[in-house]
């Protein structure tokens, strides 16, 4: 076993568990967040090579896995168009559907309004309350500064709250 | 409510990912019909934008218009076809100085007005005053 994938595998014992949670918030389905995290993997081990380490092994991973979201969301979008979908639509449908969500309404229904925030808002999202990701790291993995990235949670929270019911507690900046 | 535990994955799942992850270095690169095609699309692109530019900026920088290019072209064949200008001049001819010839005359003129009840007299001293 040489050096690469020695780093590699402790790649994968220590952040493949996050990137999956990570990723599952975002196709919220378990067998999308499973093919994607293989091809998130597949694309760490072929960029091994590039890391240079500049950047934290952490914030290189995560940037990664959070540009292969990305593509997925864009590329998930085209398909629902295909379909005379909305993404909206098509997600709600997969929250609806899958064996692996163990919550109760209130859970769902806010799975769902994350489900429909905008891209960059949805990223803060669920990086800050999901992932509990302090801003600083949020900031180099997203390269937005702290200040953006507060705005921008602080719309998406107001827009969940506004979905759900202002009864809700959904956390604080 | 909770954060993580409204969602859930099969038993054992996160062994399983591991160990199947931890085989990808062991995988076979494969390299799509897509990937290998690129550089060759990308090659044929710069190509198209280099030929698309340069006509642009030939097209800027060029002293003469499109259309002096083509008059100048069929100047070039009228001269080539037809060294004497016998043709042309006979074009000028008949599109021109013919047609010019087929205008109205002074005669022509002349009987209008008679035909439209103007008088002899009144008209000889219509002329005398235009000096005819």
């Amino acid at each position: 076993m040489d050096n690469a994938e020695r780093l590699f595998n402790e790649i994968v014992k220590e952040y493949s568990e996050r990137v999956y949670w990570h990723v599952r918030r975002f196709v919220n389905n378990h067998e999308d967040a499973d093919d994607l995290v293989q091809e998130i993997f597949l694309k760490i081990w072929t960029a091994l090579p590039s890391f240079r380490g500049e950047a934290q092994l952490f914030t290189w991973v995560y940037r990664i896995a959070t540009n292969e979201t990305l593509n997925w969301l864009r590329r998930e979008k085209v398909r629902s168009a295909l379909r005379f979908t909305s993404i909206d639509a098509e997600m709600e449908r997969r929250i609806d559907s899958d064996p692996f969500f163990d919550g109760d309404a209130a859970d769902r229904a806010l799975s769902k309004a994350v489900a429909k925030l905008p891209e960059k808002q949805r990223q803060v999202f669920i990086l800050r309350y999901y992932d509990e990701m302090p801003y600083e790291q949020m900031s180099e993995v997203l390269e937005t500064s702290v200040g953006a990235l507060k705005a921008s949670y602080h719309i998406a929270q107001e827009k969940v709250r506004s979905a759900l019911g202002k009864d809700i507690f959904i956390g604080s900046d | 409510m909770s954060k993580r535990n409204d969602i859930t994955t099969p038993e054992g799942y996160f062994e399983n990912l591991q160990q199947r992850l931890s085989e990808i270095p062991a995988r076979p690169v494969r390299v799509s019909p897509v990937h290998r095609l690129a550089p060759y699309a990308a090659i044929a692109a710069s190509f198209l934008v280099a030929v698309l530019l340069g006509n642009a900026v030939l097209r800027r920088t060029a002293p003469v218009s499109d259309e002096d290019d083509t008059w100048t072209y069929v100047s070039y064949l009228a001269d080539a076809l037809d060294p004497d200008g016998a043709v042309m001049m006979d074009f000028y001819d008949y599109y021109g100085e013919e047609e010019e010839q087929q205008g109205l005359s002074a005669e022509d003129i002349v009987n209008y007005l008679l035909a439209d009840g103007i008088s002899v007299e009144h008209l000889n001293y219509l002329s005398y005053e235009e000096g005819y």
